[in-house]
């Protein structure tokens, strides 16, 4: 692990029988695990490099347990790492070696399904695609479709403002939650929004979405759900230049069209997923694209023709359209599968989640290029090319020294060069442990302390979720001093009327 | 009152510091259109943004404009429009309602964040602000969020300065998503119905797969009369359904007859096409019927938001109750409330009826007297409210920015 966590509280594990008997008194039976051999699977998230199994886990299963356990750890000046379903590809639900795992697993039930005003109610254990399928019989589904959503857990969803193949034309988990209840680490249950369009007074639950377990435990999740589109086809173009796809793209755009999906794999990946699931894509181009265009069938059939155009005229090598859904699927297939296609061609991979304006495409892949040969490491690059959300797969043999520091030095070059040309650090996976380091290169000390008097607003001791996120952290106390200069409301050089 | 005309961030800086200094409290201005919302407040100057006016930059390719806080949202409006780009949260233009000359800034229009009918399809204001730079109550310059579509590197600041009314910061310069203006619209109209039928059409057109990206619902026939747009509706004695669809020709062509269809049950549709359409959804999304030189212009208006589904009840019963006129918009969820006038606008009853329905009441327009006694924003539960208390801390702890604007306090 090249990261530093907070040094661990020698006081706190000191105390660790104790807490563990208080936490059975809260959440009896098996919802305390103090066992390192029943820890074990809590030791890390999806981003398995890092690895520290924490002091205790809790699954608690009502808010009650969940108030009850925060507020312990309040009075007690213990650490907690919320986590969902541990499907973090930033290492957000990390654990800490003196820290409660306050595990959201049993919150498994959709509490309300409320067709005419278009929500449902689901407590945050429950996976995305649970809440798809529980209102498919009326038509509806939930939009955001991150690529883990067998798996990963809405609360989890939440933390992360999760993201998916859609969100281009359907936004992201912020865009598509209506509400929550919330407790935050006093142990007070807060409930904001609800089945209205909007929240009243700030707008918090846009604040709670994506701040990754820094500010309280989400207990319950209202979302929006939609009515599924009537159809979706799908087309699948190569180019024998990378610049010609991203030109494709921007034009396609350009055009007035959001497709439902725009994707975009390089050689390397096309490669890899080809060898993995046959999907029949081409093996002699530099660049895929998959475009997925949904709505009704007339629309669809009309814009396919015009994507069509579109691909022609940037000089497309190949353009072959879905015509039926077992196709459309097929083309998807090879994409879907594409990070554990490149698992079967490298031991060990690094996927990394830079957005760049649309327009850098070319500079950015270039750049990466470049990167690969000065470390030595292969990349294979796929990309959610309709809004810039850029995913390459650093392939290293974490068996060979020091190979896993250079993938994580050509990851964090990666980022770098997103932030240069003109983008961040990250678009759907969330900053956690992964980033964290990264983040001065984005913001300066000014804007990650704002950022921070926020985090005092909801945790001011910083004990929910400490070491992700913020390479820095600075007590509350220092933060909310406000610096006076001068002595009057007297403005020399401003013009006044 | 002195009146501070900034010219920069830095200016801003300058000024935010200085009124730290002699705890002065600042009222934030771009052009002054939104001035009557709000708590009458407790400031000592004004910070005129008037003049950070400037289109920093426009990529329609890449889907995002920046441009400075000051900036006339008219300027920007017709540059994207230039462009067949437009707001997907179609911005409510406030001057008819507030009876203003001027439809205000982009500044304004995000700590305003009122969004128009495509709420219920393209989402608010805040689902399109992706980058800003501020200045905060400690007086330093701030940048949250970044100029791209897909960023979630941080805590996402731009949703709480979206309708925070410049309580949290001053914006100096903002990023916004742009998206394709249709190619069409049209828009079916029933006509007849009463609040709860009428709840229950847009309820069912929003739950169909058709995309409809309007649903109003105007029940007085004598409030299209004046109402330019809606005259044309031509409905003597009939309320009016309304449900727009957008998109590429065929598209819309396809889901009207489709929904028209689908909403037989509810009577015969007829359509509105393009223009017509258009006019009609920007007398719903600008409240044209209760401008402020119309025959309405004296009520107090309350802006209610509550579940979709209840807000024909909602609706129904408030206007019953209080001799008012009211307006649905996003198929229930969003209603404008015009009532009698009386020295507390009613605001006891709206927010009895209100948080019975679970929704949350504004107090857009009222005079100046009426907005002292009254809480214009609604009243919160004890937790949350603290907790937005500290939130508001957090930027601008010796409140120096809009004091008082949304929360009644001692003036000092």
């Amino acid at each position: 692990m090249t990261i530093m966590m907070p040094a661990s509280d020698q006081e706190v594990l000191a105390r660790r029988e104790a807490i563990v008997a208080a936490l059975r008194a809260i959440v009896p039976g098996e919802g305390v695990i103090d066992s390192p051999a029943e820890m074990l699977p809590y030791e890390s998230d999806a981003l398995m490099a890092y690895r520290q199994p924490p002091m205790v886990v809790v699954l608690p299963d009502t808010t009650e347990q969940v108030s009850k356990v925060l507020k312990y750890c309040f009075d007690e000046g213990i650490k907690v790492v919320p986590r969902g379903s541990g499907t973090s590809l930033s290492g957000g639900a990390l654990p800490l070696a003196d820290g409660v795992l306050l595990g959201l697993g049993k919150f498994k039930r959709i509490r309300e399904i409320d067709f005419d005003n278009r929500a449902v109610v689901v407590e945050p254990g429950v996976t995305n695609l649970a809440i798809s399928q529980a209102v498919a019989h009326r038509g509806f589904y939930y939009a955001p479709d991150p690529s883990s959503q067998i798996a990963c857990s809405i609360g989890g969803n939440v933390a992360e403002n999760s993201g998916g193949v859609h969100c281009l034309k359907y936004g992201m988990t912020t865009n598509n939650v209506l509400g929550c209840e919330i407790v935050l680490i006093s142990g007070e249950v807060i409930r904001i929004g609800g089945k209205s369009p909007e929240t009243d007074g700030y707008d918090l639950m846009g604040i709670i979405t994506g701040s990754e377990g820094l500010l309280g435990v989400v207990t319950e999740v209202t979302v929006r759900i939609l009515q599924k589109p009537e159809t979706a086809r799908a087309l699948m173009v190569g180019f024998a230049q990378v610049e010609a796809a991203g030109q494709c793209v921007a034009d396609i755009i350009g055009a007035g069209i959001i497709p439902g999906g725009m994707e975009m794999m390089d050689k390397p990946a096309i490669h890899a997923a080809e060898a993995f699931v046959h999907a029949g894509y081409p093996l002699d181009v530099e660049a895929l694209l998959i475009i997925e265009l949904d709505g009704p069938g007339v629309e669809v059939d009309e814009l396919i023709k015009r994507v069509e155009a579109i691909a022609l005229r940037c000089g497309s090598t190949i353009c072959q359209i879905s015509k039926s859904e077992q196709e459309r699927n097929l083309f998807w297939a090879g994409r879907k599968a594409a990070f554990p296609a490149v698992g079967r061609i490298s031991p060990d991979y690094l996927c990394m989640d830079g957005t760049i304006p649309r327009g850098a495409l070319p500079r950015a892949l270039a750049r990466i290029r470049d990167l690969s040969e000065k470390y030595g490491l292969g990349v294979a690059n796929v990309f959610h090319a309709g809004d810039g959300n850029l995913h390459p797969l650093i392939l290293y043999d974490a068996n060979k020294p020091g190979e896993m520091d250079k993938a994580e030095a050509f990851g964090a070059d990666i980022l770098r060069c997103c932030v240069e040309f003109g983008g961040v650090l990250t678009g759907e996976h969330g900053v956690g442990v992964e980033k964290r380091d990264l983040m001065p290169d984005m913001f300066s000390e000014i804007d990650l302390n704002q950022q921070q008097r926020l985090k005092c607003a909801f945790d001011a001791q910083g004990l929910l979720n400490p070491g992700k996120v913020f390479p820095t952290l600075h007590r509350c106390a220092e933060l909310g001093r406000v610096h006076v200069h001068g002595g009057r409301l007297a403005f020399p050089d401003i013009p006044r009327f | 009152m002195d009146t501070l005309k900034v010219r920069d961030a830095a200016d801003v800086e300058q000024v935010v510091r200085a009124a730290i200094a002699s705890e002065q409290a600042l009222e934030i201005i771009g052009h002054g259109s939104k001035r009557q919302v709000g708590q009458p407040m407790a400031t000592n100057a004004l910070l005129d943004l008037s003049a950070l006016n400037a289109v920093t930059s426009y990529e329609p390719n890449e889907l995002i404009i920046t441009v400075q806080a000051g900036a006339p949202m008219a300027d920007v409006l017709s540059l994207i429009d230039s462009r067949n780009q437009q707001f997907a949260f179609e911005p409510v233009n406030t001057a008819a309602l507030l009876g203003t000359p001027d439809i205000g800034t982009i500044g304004g229009m995000i700590g305003a964040g009122l969004a128009g009918p495509r709420r219920i399809k393209a989402g608010g204001v805040r689902d399109h602000l992706l980058g800003a730079h501020a200045v905060s109550g400690f007086g330093d310059s701030f940048k949250a969020g970044g100029k791209v579509v897909k960023n979630v590197t941080g805590y996402d600041l731009c949703k709480l300065l979206t309708g925070s009314w410049g309580t949290l910061a001053v914006m100096t310069e903002v990023t916004l998503k742009v998206m394709p203006r249709p190619e069409s619209e049209c828009t079916l109209l029933l006509r007849g119905l009463d609040d709860l039928a009428a709840n229950r059409a847009m309820t069912a057109a929003l739950g169909s797969p058709f995309d409809v990206s309007g649903a109003a619902h105007v029940p007085n026939p004598a409030l299209c009369a004046s109402a330019d747009g809606l005259a044309s509706l031509e409905s003597p004695q009939q309320t009016v359904t309304l449900l727009r669809l957008e998109g590429f020709a065929a598209s819309v062509a396809h889901r009207a007859a489709a929904l028209g269809q689908a909403l037989a049950p509810f009577g015969t549709a007829d359509v509105v096409d393009d223009a017509a359409s258009a006019a009609v959804w920007a007398s719903i999304r600008d409240v044209k019927p209760f401008a402020a030189n119309g025959a309405l212009g004296a009520r107090p208006v309350w802006r209610i938001v509550c579940p979709p589904a209840s807000g024909g009840a909602l609706g129904q019963q408030l206007s019953r109750e209080t001799g008012g006129e009211v307006i649905y918009d996003w198929g229930g969820g969003l209603i404008w409330a015009a009532l009698p006038p009386q020295p507390d606008a009613r605001a006891t009853l709206v927010r009895q009826r209100v948080d019975a329905a679970g929704g949350h009441a504004t107090l857009l327009r009222a005079p100046e007297d009426v907005r002292r006694n009254v809480d214009v924003f609604h009243p919160q539960q004890a937790g949350l409210a603290a907790l937005g208390e500290r939130v508001r801390l957090s930027f601008d702890p010796k409140h120096i920015l809009n004091r008082g604007r949304i929360r009644r306090v001692a003036s000092t």
